[in-house]
């Protein structure tokens, strides 16, 4: 416990020093709470996510970091490794590969590259999945791009 | 482009490959293993090696009559938890109570050395200081403590309970890990054959997917890169159904002498590993020699006979400690 706390404190430091750095992450500690933390990412260009902001939610253990923080999007996105309804991220560091040389930073890193590279062979939504596997690239795109521009356009707020 | 190449057999799949449930058991399989095993504790109890033969009583006379001839060099034996970080935890305690026993301060100031070695080679490789800075603390923490005449100094006992505790013991597993990565990703020439060999991946994603993770086990890549950045030898003793010798069976083992830039005295052929493990497929225990004791005493005056320079003293020692290295001869503690 103190352990992770420890930890999230020095994340969070480097956070505030970082923030310039990568202006495609926005990464936000809870007030009152170290283990409770929020993320803005811009989606990447080039995909059909581009244009977009999605917001992350992290609820990090105790055993932090020994094991990875729990993420998932807060924001409605289509994509085959995102649960359609609950923003549950199927990533392997975020499993079995997670190790402590991850941090929350690098983990939106990964998430933004998953965005970027689908893996559609281990679907949660099984229709974003069939599109790509089923080489309806155009079809997955589309779809895709409805759905930033819906929930995950700034404008709209 | 990969999609295309799917395509004819995409098919017949979609319908029954969705794998929600998949990822939502991510490694469902092992969480049986890990129950399973947590009844056995991170370390045991060291245990004579007749523990070892009861486990085979009825079962394969090669690794009995193996282990009959274990009998001769070894008497003893502590398992550790087989939850894939078994090489890592049972070096841990070995390294820690060879510290402990002999009080080897020569030894721990020269793998300090060793130790921000590696903490360089981390930061070289652009890991950032603070994902690997506490298992580094806490490590060397273990190694003061197991030194006496400290304040936090503790006792045999302690160190078998540290072991045991999770926040401790899976904090030194995993500074290991690093140090391991850390190695394999600064000689990655040197290793890659053998990773490629091993896994048919890069380097990189090795160390990223098998070395890192806690829970992912040790193959012979992983042994050589820990036992050379740290300068560690290590003797993995193989028990397994295998016999070559129609005259009998022997057991064979495997020396890990990290490369001579890394070792306190240069010369090679004499070194002794202090920790030896029993390796059985799949799973890595802590062995005890029987005539572990004294050597490592004259091995460790030797290094201050040398420092103060007692050539006849120093000459006496080393006829001794060759003589029993090669004749085996068990003697008391002093």
């Amino acid at each position: 416990m103190q352990a992770s706390r420890a930890r999230l404190f020095k994340e969070y430091k480097e956070v505030q020093r970082e923030k310039v750095a990568d202006p495609d992450i926005q990464l936000v500690c809870d007030d009152s709470n170290i283990f409770k933390w929020t993320a803005l990412i811009k989606g990447p260009s080039e995909t059909p996510f581009e244009g977009g902001v999605f917001q992350l939610v992290f609820s990090v253990p105790e055993q932090y970091p020994l094991q990875p923080p729990q993420v998932r999007f807060l924001t409605k996105i289509f994509h085959p490794n995102v649960h359609f309804k609950t923003g549950e991220i199927c990533l392997d560091i975020l499993k079995n590969a997670w190790s402590p040389a991850w941090t929350l930073q690098s983990v939106c890193r990964a998430i933004i590259a998953l965005m970027a590279h689908p893996e559609p062979d281990s679907p949660l939504n099984c229709d974003s999945g069939n599109l790509l596997r089923s080489g309806d690239i155009r079809g997955y795109q589309s779809m895709a791009r409805m759905y930033t521009r819906l929930a995950a356009s700034p404008m709209k707020g | 482009m990969q999609n295309q190449e799917e395509q004819s057999t995409a098919d017949g799949e979609i319908a029954g490959t969705c794998e929600i449930e998949d990822c939502a058991n991510f490694g469902g399989g092992d969480d049986d293993i890990m129950q399973q095993q947590s009844s056995v504790p991170f370390v045991g109890d060291k245990e004579p090696l007749s523990a070892l033969a009861a486990e085979y009583q009825s079962g394969s006379p090669i690794l009995l009559e193996k282990i009959k001839v274990l009998g001769d060099k070894y008497v003893a034996i502590r398992r550790t938890r087989g939850d894939g970080n078994c090489f890592f935890r049972s070096f841990m305690f070995s390294y820690l109570e060879h510290i402990l026993e002999t009080q080897g301060r020569a030894e721990v100031e020269r793998i300090k050395v060793n130790v921000e070695e590696c903490r360089k080679t981390l930061q070289s490789l652009g890991y950032v200081d603070f994902t690997f800075e506490d298992f580094f603390a806490l490590f060397l923490e273990q190694l003061d403590d197991v030194l006496q005449g400290n304040e936090t100094s503790i006792s045999h006992e302690e160190l078998l309970n540290r072991s045991r505790d999770q926040s401790v013991s899976d904090y030194v597993v995993m500074f290991f890990r690093f140090v391991t990565s850390g190695e394999i990703r600064k000689r990655s020439q040197f290793f890659e054959p053998f990773i490629f060999g091993l896994t048919n991946t890069t380097v990189e994603q090795f160390c990223k997917s098998s070395v890192e993770p806690m829970g992912e086990e040790s193959d012979h890549v992983h042994i050589t890169a820990l036992s050379d950045a740290l300068g560690v030898p290590i003797r993995v003793v193989y028990l397994d159904r295998s016999s070559c010798d129609a005259a009998g069976v022997s057991v064979n083992h495997h020396d890990f002498i990290p490369a001579p830039g890394n070792l306190p005295s240069a010369n090679s052929e004499s070194i002794n590993p202090f920790i030896t493990l029993l390796y059985r497929p799949g799973h890595y225990d802590i062995l005890y020699p029987k005539w572990m004791g004294h050597l490592y005493v004259i091995e460790s005056s030797l290094c201050i006979l040398q420092a103060i320079n007692d050539v006849p003293v120093m000459e006496a020692a080393k006829v001794i400690l060759e003589y029993d290295k090669k004749h085996m001869v068990a003697r008391q503690r002093p």
